[in-house]
């Protein structure tokens, strides 16, 4: 069915467009000034790169020290992710296929955290840290990081599992498996879709988390990369090194964009989901 | 009898079997809960708690507690800026949300019922600002707001307006308002993609009824697709408003509260009573936290009950 086009779907578009450019300029006007000099970009914003200067990104990856702050969140990121999505998995399990005493205990206490908004338990958390001896220290904020409980994931996970038929469990215990080569070998496999959209949300909040590092990394060798382009930025306001400020925003971006491009479709989808839960 | 002794041999054999399931179910049930239920008291019940007793007491951190009962609390209600981050507070919290839930309505209204071409792509571009971190957000928008160098006074220009050299961030009468830019654009992608979802949903002989009937489009839009996605706007306003009274970080990157704290909020001024540069005072940081705490609930049963949660059925 064809529509009829008016002067107000003009409108429309142009309001349409308009936002798309909002977000897709500033990134496009940053990567083009990254490749220019900053006396160029002093003296016209606007001016496209006569040439691409790529010694601003080594002069970022140097001056920033981001080889380093990608290191530590690679590591920050990658064991919380792997130890916090295998503990989620096992959690959801337990608390959504298995019948115990105390497991309605259990969901009630979770419940409770929707009530709590966490920005009270800052300190405390903070001093607890501290005599854990868990600050300053990356393997600190992956402990922080990865046991715990999260309703989100949780009802996601354990949603998707308990779609599964019921009698898998049976029927693999007749054949003579353990509980633990059942859960390995059946339920894992089986709850990959699920599995996947939650480490696809732990990434993204692992990965663009910040206040938990800026508050409990204080060395700058240990700073992840949000903490990291942070201080880079404040010390800007002295060096004023545009160019290569703009490289490092870069830098720090990509992972980000690939990850998007990746797996749009799923973060998408995921992301309606935790709303409605929510 | 042969076959009675088997029998029995295969019932004490099954029930070690039996014996040794049950052990092993218990030690996976064990592995299974305990981790993640002990991380929970320990990172999240525990300090929780402890923030009750820590706003009673008056500690810098360094040298020992005391016990000063309900100091701090009386110094909060006569603390001047506490009471200007939370005016602070209100205004982002009727003005944030409103942005985000008005302009992603309209854009998933128009993704949704205007058949563009350029439609699918821009739902992919509007849900990219989501995935970038508050650190990136932020210094987009520090860019784009610099007196001499920024996208916003060169886009003016452009215009004929010279701004000469105006620091968006840096003039008390302009920072407050100019925050309220990042917080929305960094928040309606979600929001769109909510509800392109939630509108979708909305059968389509509904709309069909209302075209043969005659009915315009702002009707349509006003008359169906607004109340019966009602719950689903109900929900994101909720997010919205919670997520605005405790979040602060798009503000301690941009402007830590200032210029002559215009931009100051109650999460920021309580973040930097306990981590900010000059000196830690963990039990009024405490007080306001349990302040804070008591306002998101209070916000949340309040919300809860104007606005009860309705079931639309199709």
């Amino acid at each position: 069915m064809a529509e009829r086009r008016t002067l107000m779907d003009g409108v429309w578009r142009v309001l349409l467009l308009l936002w798309a450019i909002s977000i897709i300029f500033p990134v496009i006007w940053i990567l083009y000034q990254s490749f220019r000099t900053n006396a160029a970009f002093f003296q016209d914003i606007w001016a496209l790169p006569t040439e691409l200067r790529w010694g601003n990104y080594s002069k970022a990856w140097n001056d920033y020290n981001i080889g380093k702050s990608f290191a530590n969140t690679l590591y920050y990121v990658g064991v919380s992710l792997v130890l916090g999505t295998f503990l989620t998995t096992l959690n959801a399990y337990a608390l959504t296929r298995m019948n115990f005493r105390g497991r309605k205990l259990i969901w009630g206490l979770i419940m409770l955290s929707l009530f709590l908004p966490g920005i009270n338990a800052l300190v405390p958390q903070y001093i607890l840290m501290k005599s854990l001896h868990l600050t300053n220290s990356l393997t600190g904020l992956v402990i922080l990081d990865s046991f715990g409980e999260n309703v989100f994931f949780l009802m996601l996970l354990g949603g998707f599992m308990s779609s599964l038929p019921r009698d898998l469990e049976e029927s693999a215990f007749m054949d003579g498996a353990s509980i633990f080569q059942m859960f390995w070998r059946i339920i894992v496999p089986l709850s990959t879709p699920g599995i996947v959209t939650v480490a696809i949300f732990k990434f993204l909040g692992l990965y663009n988390n910040f206040l938990g590092p800026f508050i409990y990394l204080g060395d700058p060798a240990k700073y992840t990369i949000g903490v990291n382009m942070y201080q880079a930025n404040m010390k800007m306001q002295y060096t004023s090194d545009w160019v290569t400020m703009f490289a490092g925003v870069m830098i720090v971006m990509v992972p980000s964009i690939i990850f998007y491009v990746i797996f749009q479709r799923r973060i998408m989808e995921g992301a309606t989901m935790g709303a409605m839960k929510g | 009898m042969n076959a009675g002794i088997n029998g029995n041999e295969a019932v004490v054999r099954k029930r070690q079997g039996s014996d040794k399931a049950r052990r092993q179910r218990a030690v996976f049930l064990f592995l299974a809960v305990a981790p993640s239920l002990l991380g929970y008291f320990l990172f999240t019940l525990y300090p929780n708690v402890m923030s009750v007793y820590y706003s009673l007491l008056d500690w810098d951190g360094l040298t020992g507690a005391t016990y000063v009962g309900f100091d701090n609390y009386v110094n909060m209600v006569k603390d001047q800026f506490v009471w200007r981050a939370l005016y602070h507070n209100l205004l982002y919290m009727i003005v944030v949300p409103a942005l985000i839930v008005f302009i992603s309505l309209l854009l998933a209204y128009l993704l949704n019922n205007k058949s563009y071409r350029e439609n699918s792509i821009y739902k992919v571009i509007y849900f990219f600002t989501n995935v970038l971190s508050t650190v990136v957000i932020a210094l987009l928008w520090s860019f784009i707001f610099d007196g001499s160098f920024g996208l916003l006074n060169g886009m003016l220009e452009l215009f004929g307006l010279n701004m000469n050299d105006f620091y968006w961030l840096g003039d008390s009468r302009t920072a407050f308002w100019a925050l309220v830019l990042p917080m929305v654009w960094g928040g309606v992608g979600l929001y769109v993609v909510i509800f392109i979802n939630a509108i979708s949903a909305i059968p389509k002989s509904l709309y069909e009824a209302a075209v043969l009937e005659g009915a315009r489009p702002m009707t349509i839009l006003f008359r169906i697709t607004i109340p019966l996605i009602r719950g689903v706007i109900r929900v994101c306003v909720v997010f919205v408003i919670l997520g605005s009274i405790k979040g602060f970080e798009v503000i301690m990157i941009l402007t830590n509260g200032g210029p002559e704290g215009s931009t100051d909020v109650i999460g920021l001024y309580m973040f930097n009573l306990a981590f900010g540069k000059e000196y830690h005072n963990y039990g009024y940081a405490s007080a306001i936290g349990m302040f804070l705490f008591v306002i998101l609930v209070g916000a949340k049963l309040i919300i809860d009950k104007c606005f009860p949660e309705e079931n639309v059925e199709f």
